[in-house]
Formats: C-alpha cells, sequence, structure tokens
C-alpha cells in the first residue's frame, strides 16, 4: 500500500510560525490523507503565508470567505485560503477586521487567486487590497456588495417549495371520497 | 462570420445566447481579420446562489442539493459532501460503502466523457458521429436508470455511506453493458485518433502548455492533457481509491485533441476500475449510524469528471452547516480559455470552450 | 473515414432505437425512482421523513380531537431523491415506478399523496397512541420473552409499568421457587 504525502517539514514550521497567535493544528481522514490548519495572527501575514506555500510549488485550490454568525452575535468575516501542497491540503485562515474587512491579495504568488479574490468581494462585501479593483464576476454592477448575508432564495420570492402560505392552498384543496372538494375551515386560520 | 482576411480590429460579442454554447457564457473578443487577439469572460447568468441556499437546509437535505448543482457530474458532488461531513465527524465507511461509491462515480465519469467527446463531433459538424457517439452513451444511461433508479440523479451517497446495493441480476446487467460500452468506444477511439478530418481540426488548436497550466492552476483532463500528472485518485487517493489504486492519463500536447484522448483513454480506466470493483466487492454493511455532527470544519475533495472537486464544511454543533463552500473544477479551467484562444481562428472558439468540458452550473453555483 | 463507415452501415441494419411511447409502453427498470407512496399500515408517524426531505414535500399534522394525523405528500415539489425511504425505519415510504406526473395546472394542489392514519387508545391510561407495526414488533423483541403484542397496546408510561410488575412478578417466582 501507498504510503500518504506529508507536509514539506520546512514549510510546516514557518507556517507555525506565522500561525504562533492563532493556533494550528491538523487532521487525517479515513484514507490518512493530511489536513493542516494554521490561523493566521492578522491578515497582513497572508502575503507572507503565500510566498512560502508558492516557493514549494503549492496550488491554490480555492479561497473560502464566511460570516460565522451563529457563533458569535456581531458580523466577523473570516477568510480561509486552501492549497495543495504535493497531496496535503493546507487551510491558512485568517480573521478580518470587524469594521472594514479587507484582505491582502495574493495574485502576485497564485494567478488563479483572480476569480475567488473577486468572488468573496462581491459575496461578502470584503475588500480585497493590493490589486486592481476585482471586478464583478458573477452579479451584475447594479446590486449591492455582500449578497451572501442578504440573499433570497429564487423558492422563496416565487413562493414555491415548502412555505406555509403553500401548505394552506394543498391543505384547504382536498377532496373528500365522492371526489367533491372539501374545505378544511380549522387550517385556513 | 464575415470579416474576411482583412487586418480590421474589431469586437465580437459571442454568447450569452449563441448557437455554439451549450450553456450561457459571455465571450468578449478582440478579433483581427479572423484572428483572436483578446478574451474576456462574461459570467453570472445563471448564478442561482446554491450556497446561500445550502446553509438554510439541514445536513441531510444538503444531500440532494448539492446532487442538483450540475447534472454531468451529479455523483461528484453529494459523493464529496458525504466525505466532508464524515472527516468532520471522523466517521469510517465500511468498505463495501466504499467500493460503491467508486462505481457510481466512474459510471457518471464514463457517461460524462462520452458526452463532451460527441459535443466535439457534432461542433465540427460530424453529425453522425455525434449522434453515435451519443448512442453509445444510451447504454450508459440505460445502466444508470437500472441500477440506481435516474438516468442522471443517481441518489446513491448518504452520509456514512451508500443507499443502493448490488444483486447478482443488476452486477450481470452492469458488466454485459460494460462490454458493450468497451467494444463501442475502441471503435470511436479508433475513429478520433485517426479519422483526417477530426484530427485536422483539432490538433495544435488551442494549445495550453505545461508552464501555462501549472501557473492558472487547471485541473481534470485539462491539466493532464498538457502533461500533468494530476488525478486526485492518484495524488491523494480517498475512499475506495486509496483501497484501488489509479494511475492518471496523460497526454503531451496540450491542444483539444490531446483533452478529447486522455478522456477517451479514461473510459477505458473507468471500466477496468469498475470490473475490479465488482470482481473484489466486499462483503458488510452499506452504511453507518449517524454520530453526532460536531462544531468544527473539514475539507474533502475528489476527483470528478471534469477534474479537483473540492468541498468545504464548517458547523456549529447543529444540523444546519455554517458554511457550505464548494469549488468545481470548471472554475479553475476558465482562464485558461484566454491562453488557449490566443491567436486561434474565430471558427475554433466554440470548439475551444468545448475542450475544457466547461459546465456553468457548476461555475456560478 | 472507413472505419465510420463500418459503424453507419451497422447502424442503418439496426433499425431506429428510440421507444414507440406513447403507442407502446416504454420500458421502466424496477428500482426507476417515481411518485413516492406511503403505506399508511407502516406509518408510525415518526417524521423522520419530514425532516429529511428536501422538498419540503411532505407535512404531517395532528388531528385536533386526537384521533389520528393526516399525512400529506405534495408530488409537485418532490425531488424524487428517495431519501424518506431510505431513512424510513417501517419500509413504509416507497419509490415507485410511476413516472407519470403530468397533470393540469388546476389538479396542481391535489396532487397529493394523501393518508389519515388513526391512532389507538392505550388499554391501560386510554391515551392516544400509535402503535408499531408487527413487523417491526417481532425484531425488537426477537429475543425477549415477552407478549408483544400487548406491550404494543400500551402507551410509553404503561409499558414501563407493565415491564416492571412483570420483572417483579418473575423475580417472586424465582424467590418461591428455589
Amino acid at each position: 500500500m501507498k504510503r500518504n504525502p506529508v507536509l514539506d517539514p520546512g514549510l510546516e514550521r514557518e507556517l507555525e510560525l506565522l500561525a504562533l497567535r492563532g493556533g494550528f493544528r491538523s487532521s487525517e481522514d479515513q484514507a490518512g490523507n493530511l489536513f493542516h490548519w494554521f490561523r493566521l495572527g492578522s491578515p497582513g501575514d497572508l502575503p507572507a503565508a503565500a510566498r512560502l506555500l508558492a516557493a514549494r510549488g503549492a496550488r491554490l485550490c480555492t479561497v473560502t470567505a464566511y460570516d460565522p454568525r451563529r457563533e458569535h452575535d456581531h458580523p466577523r468575516h473570516e477568510v480561509a485560503y486552501h492549497f495543495d501542497c504535493g497531496g496535503v491540503l493546507v487551510t491558512v485562515t485568517a480573521a478580518l477586521d470587524e469594521g472594514e474587512p479587507r484582505v491582502p491579495s495574493i495574485m502576485t504568488e497564485f494567478t488563479n487567486a483572480d476569480w475567488n479574490e473577486r468572488e468573496l468581494a462581491e459575496l461578502y462585501g470584503i475588500q480585497v487590497t493590493d490589486r486592481p479593483t476585482p471586478a464583478r464576476l458573477f452579479l451584475d454592477e447594479s446590486l449591492e456588495r455582500g449578497a451572501m448575508d442578504r440573499v433570497i432564495p429564487v423558492s422563496v420570492l416565487m413562493n414555491g417549495a415548502s412555505s406555509s402560505t403553500l401548505w394552506e392552498r394543498i391543505m384547504g384543496e382536498r377532496q373528500d371520497e365522492s371526489g367533491s372538494l372539501v374545505v378544511h375551515e380549522e387550517e385556513r386560520g | 462570420m464575415s470579416g474576411g482576411a482583412t487586418a480590421k480590429t474589431y469586437t465580437l460579442p459571442v454568447g450569452p445566447v449563441h448557437v455554439a454554447l451549450e450553456e450561457p457564457m459571455y465571450f468578449r473578443l478582440d478579433v483581427e481579420g479572423e484572428i483572436v487577439r483578446g478574451v474576456e469572460l462574461g459570467a453570472g447568468h445563471v448564478h442561482r446562489g446554491m450556497e446561500a441556499l445550502a446553509l438554510r437546509r439541514t445536513l441531510f437535505q444538503n444531500i440532494v442539493l448539492t446532487e442538483r448543482v450540475c447534472s454531468l457530474c451529479s455523483n461528484s458532488h453529494p459523493y464529496t459532501y458525504c466525505m466532508a461531513v464524515e472527516n468532520l465527524a471522523g466517521m469510517t465507511v465500511p468498505e463495501r460503502a466504499q467500493v460503491l461509491r467508486v462505481i457510481a462515480e466512474e459510471i457518471k465519469r464514463i457517461s460524462s466523457h462520452l458526452f463532451n467527446v460527441a459535443v466535439l463531433a457534432h461542433i465540427i459538424g460530424f453529425k453522425s458521429l455525434f449522434m453515435h457517439v451519443m448512442e453509445v452513451r444510451e447504454i450508459m444511461q440505460d445502466i444508470k436508470e437500472t441500477v440506481y433508479g435516474n438516468r442522471m440523479d443517481l441518489a446513491a451517497n448518504c452520509i456514512g455511506g451508500v443507499r443502493y446495493d448490488l444483486d447478482e441480476e443488476l452486477t450481470g446487467y452492469l458488466l454485459h453493458g460494460l462490454d458493450s460500452v468497451r467494444g463501442q468506444v475502441e471503435g470511436v477511439h479508433k475513429i478520433y485518433s485517426s479519422d483526417r478530418m477530426l484530427l485536422r481540426r483539432s490538433r495544435g488548436v488551442g494549445v495550453l502548455g505545461a508552464a501555462d497550466a501549472r501557473e492558472l492552476g487547471v485541473v481534470g483532463p485539462v491539466a493532464r492533457g498538457s502533461g500533468l500528472e494530476l488525478d486526485v485518485r492518484h495524488n491523494a487517493p480517498y475512499g475506495g481509491y486509496a483501497l484501488l489504486g489509479v494511475e492518471p492519463v496523460v497526454e503531451r500536447d496540450g491542444d483539444v485533441h490531446s483533452r478529447a484522448m486522455v478522456r477517451l483513454r479514461e473510459i477505458f480506466v473507468s471500466i477496468e476500475l469498475i470490473r475490479r470493483c465488482v470482481r473484489e466487492l466486499p462483503g458488510g454493511p452499506t452504511t453507518v449510524l449517524l454520530p453526532e455532527i460536531p462544531a468544527g470544519e473539514a475539507l474533502a475533495r475528489s476527483e470528478a469528471p471534469r477534474g479537483e472537486l473540492v468541498y468545504f464544511l464548517r458547523t456549529d454543533g447543529t444540523d444546519v452547516p455554517n458554511r457550505l463552500k464548494w469549488r468545481v473544477p470548471s472554475y479553475m479551467n476558465w482562464e485558461a480559455l484566454g491562453r488557449m484562444m490566443r491567436d486561434c481562428r474565430v471558427s475554433d472558439i466554440a470548439l475551444i470552450v468545448n475542450s475544457i468540458d466547461p459546465c456553468i452550473s457548476c461555475t456560478e453555483r | 473515414m472507413l472505419d465510420f463507415l463500418k459503424i453507419l452501415a451497422g447502424n442503418v441494419f439496426k433499425g431506429p432505437s428510440t421507444d414507440g411511447f406513447p403507442f407502446t409502453q416504454a420500458h421502466t427498470p424496477r428500482r426507476f425512482r417515481g411518485k413516492v407512496h406511503l403505506n399508511p399500515a407502516l406509518c408510525v408517524g415518526c417524521t423522520i421523513c419530514r425532516h429529511v426531505c428536501a422538498g419540503g414535500a411532505i407535512h404531517i399534522a395532528e388531528r385536533p380531537d386526537g384521533s389520528g394525523y393526516d399525512y400529506t405528500l405534495w408530488h409537485n415539489t418532490c425531488a424524487l431523491c428517495g431519501l424518506c425511504q431510505h431513512y424510513c425505519p417501517t419500509g413504509a415510504l416507497s419509490t415507485s415506478g410511476d413516472w407519470h406526473n403530468a397533470h393540469p395546472q388546476s389538479e396542481k394542489y391535489q396532487w397529493c399523496e394523501r393518508h389519515f392514519v388513526p391512532f389507538l387508545s392505550c388499554d391501560g391510561c386510554g391515551a392516544p397512541l400509535r402503535p408499531l407495526p408487527p413487523a417491526l414488533t417481532g425484531r425488537i423483541y426477537a429475543d425477549n420473552h415477552v407478549d408483544a403484542a400487548r406491550l404494543m397496546r400500551l402507551c410509553p408510561r404503561c409499558r414501563q409499568i407493565e415491564t416492571a410488575m412483570h420483572a417483579r412478578e418473575a423475580s417472586h417466582e424465582a424467590q418461591s421457587g428455589s
């Protein structure tokens, strides 16, 4: 059986230094694939982390921005950068400033960060610095930034899926055994 | 197209609705005579906000939601999503379930590759070949409908295992179907590697060099067509693939033809994989009981028909995720079109776009 | 080109490969996931189907008079994913081979699977209860020497009392026997 790849020990140590304040850990899946997680002290350390990873031939897989509102009652965005480093997945997370969420671009190191940065700018209203203003990727210019925080699913807009109005209609229009329509008043309330 | 061979420069819009595009994407091309000098992409025409929707649904309901992100790789989405939940909860998926997942995944891969290769023939105007390859794909569609109950959405995965099992009758049907697909694809492979018209239209067209491919971070058959040995099933074997072992299929030329050949050759690999799975199918349960899903974050990735698919899940101890993000393979491959189309002819645009096997419903989610 | 001509000629002799539907029956495989059906005799009202349903197609409501509950499954928002079938503990839900889902707009709200599932009253205290189907009861009490049929006619509280009495009697018997 093949051995699972491990992260370059030099890179691991240097990323750990950047994550001293934020913390780091690793996990593995059932097949023994490794996942490393580093939390940066500040988003300003991101370009340094990107340079370290780029020097070791890492590939940027994707970037996830999120606002785990339910974990703390006020808005506070975090951005997680996921890299493939020789078969090991490395996630570098940065918690952004509350008032003015901004994150430096890593496009110099990773060309393919372009779309990811444009997406997190339009979906979460996060400012990406050190690059030309990211043009819209999916959403039209007429829409306000930060759509993920106030999006209304189309099924709700169209009164579809399982809204209570809909169920009132279904429960209201029922046929009795003789085939005629009966309306149950108590369910109309 | 008008314009002729004059050296006049003009802007040519292609899409979002265009005869050569199956899905809406907008291309703004700077054209000099018949040669493309610059490409700009405009996306967002089918953006559905599915990631926002996923945050309003339970972990169970998201199995179904992710299966509907895209039809051609509809099995890869719930598969990878379930793996992310399993990684988070530290679940052990039984071996039988892992191998059954590989069977479902490879059946989808064969159909997806056949579809893309067929559309290549359709675009260059070889309609009878297009119809023939689609007819071969129909055998795979029948297999999906018979074994899983639907022609596109297999509903094979659940958190902790699979929702289907194979019996003797269905195994026989599956193997018989694969035998006939194999025979037919051998013929198709021969045509694609020798037909003069096909070669003239696809060789040396839309070239993406290995260095460019590495820089842009492309994945899947696009990367492998440019000589990169990039296959998650090989580089970071997950689930059943860790038990089986897969060698990546690589072509060196980086053109439209290379990418088509990668897909055709992968069909043989997939058929062989399914046969091995059926032969070595371990006994035991097909699913495990669901434990409490703790608060935390987890990643999972798989090799979908179009390349690496990544799922990121963040939970807070409830059964509604705090964030579910997925990065589809097509997302990485779009930017490569700029390099591929540099100095190509206007008539090759549709061909080059199809060669990355783009999935717009996946990209925009 | 010659290779392709051979294939072409072969296909000409095979004739059309499309189904003759609607003039002939279209083939429907045994496992086809069509319209979902509920067998009310097996339903115990655990509501797991409603919890996992991706489309929110299932509505379960107890009648105000406590006589039972109404089970409604609206086919129009069912995604035919089969999750309800997979998670149903008693096998009450199943996907059928019926894919004939076309119907006029005027009938859309009636395009439902509707069942009334009655409650029985507990033999002990008269509280409303929904007994487990016999097959499931048999499985649960397979290794137990109790009168499962009687236990199933009792509400959880009365069942506890009954089991406790039974255990006390058994221990008395064991003591007097020795």
